[in-house]
């Protein structure tokens, strides 16, 4: 059993701690021994090295931290032009000591007074979204993209008590790759819900999220489900999403192996039902953590498709740097196993100034107003902890 | 072997598990083509990928190349690429299919496939064939069950085959099937 009062403890003490959500309940990992901070050049020695520690079976025997967007999209040989933006590590990898279980319910107060500011500026408005959002749509009946996600990005200035946050947003919302980092400088809380990468062994598996209902009354999960099938446009979008993660799987798979094992299932949480599906493959002889992180990351399902086409288009429009928002979170344990998720519904704090950036899709039958909006109502989740 | 032209799509490596499972595969970007290993294949296939047939000259080039000479096979944008090099002309459709599952229809007596036979299939394309369209050997053998575009290509005597719908995807009945059938034919 850990003490009562053990958060409040680790939080005052300033020690830099990860939280992740776990099957039971949230494993927290401290006592960091190593801290990489990822660079163009070191990013690859880093995967290759990170399955080397002579140990192999203790629960610490891993790296956990980020991949940011632009590095992954480096790793691949994408190139991302200078953008605005916080001046923020592309990516950061620390290896634990200590990890530690624990429970549902975080037991964490905010004590000391934080004056939380609540006043966002975001980055793209209407109006420029939807000429954004024009210039898409020309290249989607030209064929350069079958769809493609537009992020707008909501910053203000001012202390956070990361913690807090954190244990407030999983409240009410449990999402099942929610985690946070706190270092010296920043913090990074995320409800994600999408994992990219489970592999276990030589088995992989990807879970991607296409479609995103509200709860009401009215609903449930067999009604969420007639509304996803009847839904043409997210049945497509969902579709689209579903081959081309096959396709990512079957950069590293054995042939014939790559199978949906759920197809187009509906997901209950909170607040929401996702419309999910569950791919997965058995891995070639010999594949490296770095083939595997090539060939799924930037995850697909929050950038569009084709992929590569579709990354060119974004990095030609977008202006400010999307730091972590889109890249992913997890770890890589010495043996080979990973778990990697998409950060979306994130806020990255670094040096007391926030940004949560949000995207939604374009695809031929999308209406500007409503993706902007959906925007808003993403954002405002987030934004919602800071009253 | 068969060779198989990466239009840098995300559908890709669907197509080369899919053919996998009749023959050693080999497949290369668009950028990188290995000119012995393409040589040494049997049979040619071009990828779907963004965008249209004039943005990739190399797999043209490829085409004239070595039409009649193996057989070759064009998926999505890889079918325009063919029709492309055989003057059809490629253009913007009205109603755009991408992640779309619809019914389609054999149309023809001449097709490797039984005439009026109809079964669901994936798709993903903006583009279309402008119709009519006339090449010497070339006879469309598929279309839309709704809005009859052209589905599908055979040059049974050159051994050139084409399709706009992905046989690849996880929404075609049957793509097994007919990629088995072209490849024994």
């Amino acid at each position: 059993m850990i003490k009562r009062n053990y958060l409040e403890d680790l939080n005052n003490s300033k020690k830099p701690f990860i939280i992740y959500r776990s099957n039971k309940g949230f494993d927290l990992y401290t006592d960091f021994s190593k801290k990489i901070i990822l660079t163009k050049k070191n990013i690859e020695k880093f995967i290759n090295q990170s399955t080397k520690l002579k140990s192999k079976n203790k629960e610490t025997d891993l790296f956990i931290g980020f991949f940011g967007y632009e590095i992954l999209n480096n790793l691949i040989g994408i190139k991302v032009k200078k953008q605005k933006g916080l001046k923020f590590p592309k990516g950061i990898f620390y290896k634990p000591e200590t990890k530690i279980k624990l429970p549902n319910k975080l037991n964490y107060k905010n004590l000391g007074i934080v004056r939380l500011n609540k006043l966002f500026k975001i980055n793209i408005n209407k109006s420029s979204y939807k000429t954004i959002f024009d210039k898409f749509k020309k290249k989607i009946k030209s064929g350069e993209t079958y769809q493609i996600k537009i992020c707008t990005k909501y910053s203000n200035k001012g202390k956070i008590d990361a913690l807090d946050f954190f244990c407030r947003l999983v409240k009410s919302n449990m999402a099942p790759e929610a985690f946070m980092i706190k270092d010296k400088d920043y913090s990074i809380i995320s409800c994600s819900p999408e994992n990219l990468i489970n592999k276990k062994n030589d088995f992989i598996t990807t879970k991607p999220i296409a479609g995103t209902l509200k709860k009401t009354k009215k609903l449930n999960r067999i009604k969420a489900l007639a509304f996803f099938k009847k839904n043409i446009k997210e049945s497509k979008e969902h579709n689209m999403i579903v081959d081309m993660e096959r396709s990512d799987l079957s950069k590293i798979c054995k042939a014939g192996s790559v199978k949906i094992i759920k197809k187009k299932i509906v997901e209950e949480y909170k607040d929401l039902y996702h419309y999910v599906s569950l791919i997965g493959g058995s891995l070639k002889k010999n594949t490296s953590s770095l083939n595997i992180i090539k060939s799924m990351m930037p995850g697909g399902s929050v950038i569009g498709c084709p992929k590569i086409s579709t990354l060119n288009l974004l990095n030609k429009q977008e202006k400010e740097s999307r730091n972590i928002y889109t890249g992913s979170f997890g770890y890589i344990r010495s043996n080979g196993d990973m778990r990697f998720n998409i950060i979306i519904r994130s806020i990255l704090n670094h040096k007391n100034n926030s940004e949560i950036s949000v995207a939604s899709g374009v695809v031929i039958d999308s209406k500007a107003a409503h993706e902007f909006n959906e925007n808003y109502i993403k954002a405002k989740a987030l934004m919602d902890l800071y009253k | 072997m068969i060779y198989i032209i990466d239009h840098k799509d995300s559908f890709t490596h669907n197509v080369v598990h899919q053919f996998e499972n009749y023959d050693n595969v080999t497949c290369d970007n668009y950028n990188e083509i290995d000119e012995k290993k393409l040589n040494k294949s049997k049979v040619i296939v071009f990828s779907p990928g963004p965008g249209a047939p004039k943005d990739y000259p190399i797999s043209s080039g490829i085409y004239k190349k070595f039409k009649g000479k193996k057989k070759i096979i064009g998926i999505c944008l890889g079918f325009q690429q063919i029709l492309h090099c055989e003057k059809g002309k490629i253009i913007e459709q009205k109603k755009i299919y991408h992640g779309y599952q619809s019914k389609i229809k054999v149309t023809s007596d001449n097709s490797l496939f039984k005439k009026n036979r109809k079964f669901n299939v994936g798709r993903y394309h903006s583009l279309k064939l402008k119709e009519p369209f006339a090449a010497k050997n070339f006879e469309i053998t598929m279309r839309c069950a709704i809005s009859n575009v052209a589905m599908a290509i055979e040059n049974n005597k050159e051994n050139v085959y084409g399709f706009q719908f992905h046989p690849e995807s996880f929404l075609t009945e049957n793509g097994n099937l007919l990629i088995k059938k072209i490849l024994s034919a």
